[in-house]
């Protein structure tokens, strides 16, 4: 059903035999889908980062906020493979979570199965601000902290002269740190919990100027031909041990405390009526010890 | 031979005044008031006199009590004061009918002449009343006369009054027991019929063997009284013993006659005396405890049985019967003088009867429309039948009596019985209120119309209709209505109603169970602290909660304060905002200025308007209680919602609430009205939870007066599950306190349990601390309280108490 991944032709020779070969590893693993939702403030570059991955203008780049935020889905198929990426629009509106653009894009996961969250921000913008810690708590609380061991720390702008003071691989390294640290943080996913376990961060530029190197692939500055390489970090993070994530209506909504624990009910009905028993027969000791007048 | 007489007339008055116009159990005035208990003269023989008593190991001492005024004021606390006997017999309290005082009473057989007794007035009815009109005694001065020699015509005024002691010789000084026997004042006028009078109940009363009252003219015209006496003595004893003679016959003397036989005397004499001992062996034991017992002994080891000693071993005795309350209580008699045993008669005042009467409005004994058995349980068990009468029974009758709030005018007496020697008849007078009431309270608001003028479609009538319909059937039923709106032509913009039928002694009026039941129609409209800004937030759009609904109830009462109420509520919840629209969802302010409604959900259905039927209980233990005004104990309420999965989206859910209060009194102090209050430390504890469907109206909120002091309502929070911890502790300073607090409220990480976390979606921390300093100036409380998620202090006044 799902249209060919014809975009694949578009790349250089390097970069199809890697893809496909990639493909095959998926196809080893009996993994025929892969889901990959990207997520991030809004101009960071979600839209053209899929688009490059796909290699044609699969969704259309918006450099202006969209009026109707909605998330489109893509879906591509080669040899046997499936890719669905789900492209979100920016949930951030005046500084703040836009809900109503949240619930949106839950509703659209609905029944969902997420194997890759690819969460998109810039390599160029220095500071780790309040946003960033919002989008990712509005993350966690919408699909639950183990959609970070699905996801994937994408920066785009990859193209920099870093300053003098940091070579290219240490500010990439500082950058994505800072990053996974707040993610760790928010997500409250502890390293200790799982040691083998640590977010990856990949470099992403998508602008026509990106440097090429002798096979024709875009290079980043550091050398790295990085569609490769980002098709490779999501084919291992989709088939990492971690389960992939089902978006059920539970997950929106979180666990509905109002059902939690119903059943319980009428046993704390039998314990409260024991406790009231026992607050009587207290009232009859306080009637038998209250003091008495003289005349009582 | 001798008499035995009891003559107690008293009459002591219980009297609470309701004021009609309050109906609430506002301020109402309430007095209690003993007047003068006149206890009658009884005859008596002098015992020493060997021609009258030719047996000298029993003799009778009776006594008289003269004049006595017990009076007490009492406010709406009842901080009664019952002021000790006086014998000055001006008593009465305020709004009391003291003076003059007068009784009934069965007066008794006696020696001589078949017995005999009197009134005895109070020394200002004596005295006549226009002191200013004298006449001068028209003799010589410096000249003694007797009594008998003063004119009959004349009024004399008595310039001085000297008592002379002729045994010893001596002057009494006017601190003597002696003087209050005398109703003589110095400086009154009197008549020779009067002193007269006087001499011969002097002669009478048994204190003295010999009284002569001799008259000094003053060169003035007025004259100075000589009282010269011979105190009466008996043997010495060394026992002492105090029997309750009340409800007992008294014995009937039979006279001796002039014409008896030696012999004939003799057994009389034996007869009488194995008389007497039958009597003391039917005799009740006195309630007088063994200290007062060893003080009495004391009294009696100072030498002679004299008549001031029987008075001081009288005074005693009943000084500590009326401390305990026993008001009624009179020692009558001294019996088995001259041997080593004095026997002190008392009559307790033992309740013989209990009437309940009902006045009409002009004090007229009507039919009430009250049962009888709606007062009957409200008495303390020790004002019935068979208790001797305590006069705090009297005033816990008046309180529990007045609580009922039936009667604007209660009455408790005591009086004398006149068939039962000694007996007390507990009166209760009510007077019944009104049992219909209706009120129209109007108010206009004028609102200003075009041209800031108020046009006639502007002015608005608002106002209350109410009525009321106490006491149904006798037993205390009610039924009350009201109805409040701003806008009586347009009432459906917001009507408060309410009608609620009262219906008590479930389980039956003679079943000491006290249960009530309650059915009430209602609504209600607050504000949801559940929509509220946390601290830098601005303005939340409001959303209010209207209730309206059926409830009933019924509550079973185990003290004044520990009751247990359990029922069942059916209401509709409907929220609006501002504009009193239906909303479904709370209202966020965005950032542009705009308003969204894709806030959390206020209500389970989601669509702005819940049904629901769900079970109530509630049980509080109080065990508080007033010292010196300051509120000591532990008070401890559980509360329950159960829901029974009937309504809108089917609820069930079991939401708890457990709140614990303790005061401990951190110093023992002297209890008694105006000692200072002791310090205080409050710990109290709340605990809210929820199980089940929880609609964002029954969260549970975080902050504000009664929850977290120093934030607004539901500035912490609105959660599933609650916790909050206070500690305060109250110094008294002068008859207020100041005190410090420190307080914690938190939502246990249970703020995402509620549907849309409006904690979360109006920027709230979930948790906070409080502390301050405060102090209490009449009912408001001023208190300083530094917020601790921002670290600023302010000022607060509040209505009420905290915990």
């Amino acid at each position: 059903m799902d249209r060919e991944w014809s975009g694949i032709q578009q790349f250089p020779l390097a970069t199809q035999t890697k893809l496909l070969e990639l493909l095959g590893t998926l196809k080893e693993k009996e993994k025929n889908s892969v889901t990959i939702l990207v997520m991030g403030k809004g101009g960071v570059g979600k839209s053209s980062t899929v688009n490059s991955i796909l290699g044609e203008r699969a969704v259309a780049v918006n450099a202006f906020q969209s009026d109707i935020p909605r998330p489109v889905m893509v879906s591509r198929e080669r040899s046997g493979i499936t890719l669905n990426i789900i492209d979100t629009p920016g949930i951030i509106e005046g500084g703040f979570i836009n809900d109503q653009a949240l619930e949106l894009i839950k509703r659209f996961l609905l029944n969902k199965t997420i194997d890759v969250l690819l969460y998109v921000d810039r390599l160029d913008s220095y500071r780790v601000d309040n946003l960033d810690q919002q989008i990712i708590k509005a993350i966690t609380r919408s699909f639950g902290k183990e959609i970070w061991r699905k996801g994937i720390v994408v920066l785009t702008h990859a193209q920099l002269t870093p300053p003098d003071f940091l070579s290219y691989d240490e500010l990439f390294a500082r950058r994505s740190e800072a990053l996974i640290n707040v993610v760790d943080s928010e997500a409250r996913l502890i390293r200790r919990e799982n040691p083998g376990h640590a977010l990856p961060a990949v470099l992403v530029e998508n602008s026509s100027r990106c440097t090429i190197n002798d096979g024709r692939e875009k290079i980043l500055p550091n050398g790295i031909a990085w569609i490769p390489n980002v098709v490779e970090t999501i084919t291992k993070v989709a088939t990492n041990e971690s389960q992939s994530i089902l978006v059920d209506p539970n997950s929106i909504d979180g666990p509905n405390a109002n059902e939690r624990g119903e059943w319980l009910i009428p046993f704390i009905l039998g314990v409260q009526f024991l406790f009231v028993t026992q607050v009587k027969k207290w009232i009859k000791d306080d009637i038998a010890k209250a003091p008495k007048s003289s005349w009582e | 031979m001798s008499s035995i007489a009891a003559g107690t007339g008293q009459f002591l008055t219980l009297r609470h005044r309701r004021n009609r116009s309050n109906l609430q159990s506002s301020p109402s005035s309430a007095s209690i008031t003993t007047s003068t208990i006149t206890c009658h003269q009884i005859k008596s023989q002098n015992p020493n006199k060997p021609t009258k008593n030719p047996h000298p190991k029993s003799s009778f001492f009776p006594f008289s009590v003269k004049n006595l005024a017990v009076s007490a004021a009492a406010g709406v606390i009842f901080h009664a004061a019952l002021k000790n006997p006086s014998f000055l017999g001006s008593g009465g309290g305020s709004g009391g009918s003291g003076g003059g005082g007068y009784g009934g009473g069965g007066g008794g057989g006696g020696g001589g002449g078949g017995g005999w007794w009197k009134w005895v007035l109070s020394p200002e009815a004596n005295a006549d009343e226009n002191q200013s009109e004298w006449d001068s005694h028209g003799l010589p001065a410096d000249i003694v006369v007797q009594l008998n020699k003063l004119s009959g015509f004349k009024k004399y005024k008595v310039s001085d009054l000297v008592f002379l002691d002729k045994v010893k010789s001596i002057i009494v000084g006017s601190d003597d027991s002696f003087f209050e026997m005398v109703s003589l004042r110095a400086g009154g006028v009197y008549t020779k019929a009067q002193l007269q009078k006087e001499l011969e109940t002097l002669a009478t009363c048994g204190m003295f063997e010999k009284v002569d009252l001799d008259a000094k003219t003053n060169a003035d015209g007025t004259i100075g009284l000589t009282v010269s006496f011979t105190e009466s003595t008996w043997e010495e004893a060394d026992h002492f013993k105090c029997i309750n003679v009340g409800l007992m016959q008294q014995s009937k003397a039979v006279d001796i006659e002039e014409n008896m036989t030696e012999k004939e005397k003799m057994d009389y004499m034996r007869a009488q005396e194995r008389e007497y001992r039958r009597r003391m062996e039917r005799a009740r034991p006195c309630m007088l405890p063994r200290s007062v017992h060893g003080e009495i002994l004391q009294i009696l080891s100072q030498g002679n049985v004299s008549a001031r000693m029987l008075q001081n071993i009288r005074d005693r005795v009943q000084k500590w019967y009326h401390d305990e309350g026993y008001a009624c209580a009179q020692v009558v008699n001294f019996g088995n003088l001259n041997t080593n045993e004095v026997v002190c008669e008392v009559v307790e005042g033992d309740i013989t009867r209990v009437v309940i009467q009902f006045q009409d409005k002009l004090g007229n004994v009507c039919e009430g429309n009250t049962q009888i058995g709606v007062v009957k349980r409200e008495l303390p068990k020790q004002l019935q039948k068979g208790n001797v009468f305590n006069i705090e029974a009297g005033k816990q009758a008046l309180r529990n009596i007045n609580s009922l709030s039936l009667f604007s005018n209660i009455e408790v007496n005591p009086r004398p019985d006149e068939k039962n020697e000694g007996g007390i008849i507990v009166e209760i007078k009510l007077k019944e209120l009104e049992q219909k009431s209706a009120e129209v309270s109007t108010e206009w608001s004028i609102v200003p119309g075009r041209g800031g003028r108020p046009t006639l479609a502007s002015i608005q009538p608002g106002g209350t209709v109410s009525f009321e319909h106490r006491n149904i059937k006798g037993l205390n039923r009610s039924l009350l209505g009201s109805v409040t709106t701003s806008n009586f032509l347009n009432p459906q913009d917001d009507l408060a109603f309410k009608l609620e039928y009262v219906h008590p002694y479930l389980d039956g009026i003679s079943n000491p169970r006290n249960r009530t039941l309650r059915t009430s129609v209602f609504n209600s409209r607050k504000l949801s602290p559940v929509f509220t800004g946390g601290p830098g937030v601005d303005e939340v759009p409001p959303i209010w909660v209207d209730r309206a609904g059926v409830k009933t109830n019924i509550t079973e009462n185990f003290t004044r304060q520990s009751k247990f109420t359990y029922g069942i509520v059916m209401e509709e919840i409907t929220t609006r905002d501002e504009s009193s629209h239906i909303s479904a969802n709370g209202q966020r302010v965005l950032p542009s200025g705009g308003i969204s409604a894709d806030g959390p959900p206020t209500t389970l259905s989601g669509t702005g308007i819940d049904r629901m039927v769900f079970a109530q209980a509630n049980i509080t233990r109080d065990n508080t209680k007033f010292v010196n005004g300051a509120i000591v104990g532990e008070r401890n309420v559980f509360q329950l919602d159960q829901g029974l999965g009937i309504g809108s989206k089917f609820p069930f859910f079991n939401r708890h609430q457990l709140t614990m209060t303790k005061f401990i009194q951190l110093k023992e102090v002297e209890e008694g009205a105006g000692k200072s209050p002791p310090p205080v430390l409050v710990l109290h504890g709340h605990y809210g939870g929820c199980v089940g469907d929880l609609p964002s109206y029954d969260a549970f909120t975080l902050g504000g007066p009664y929850s977290v002091r120093g934030y607004n309502m539901g500035e912490i929070g609105a959660a599933r599950n609650i916790l909050e911890v206070a500690a305060e502790i109250r110094i008294p300073v002068r008859n207020t306190h100041v005190y410090a607090f420190a307080e914690h409220g938190n939502d246990l990480g249970s703020s995402k349990d509620v549907k849309g976390n409006p904690t979360e979606v109006y920027r709230r921390m979930g948790q906070g601390s409080s502390y301050g300093v405060g102090a209490k100036l009449g009912l408001v409380r001023a208190e300083y309280a530094v917020d601790h998620n921002s670290g600023t202090g302010a000022l607060f006044f509040r209505f009420g108490e905290r915990f």
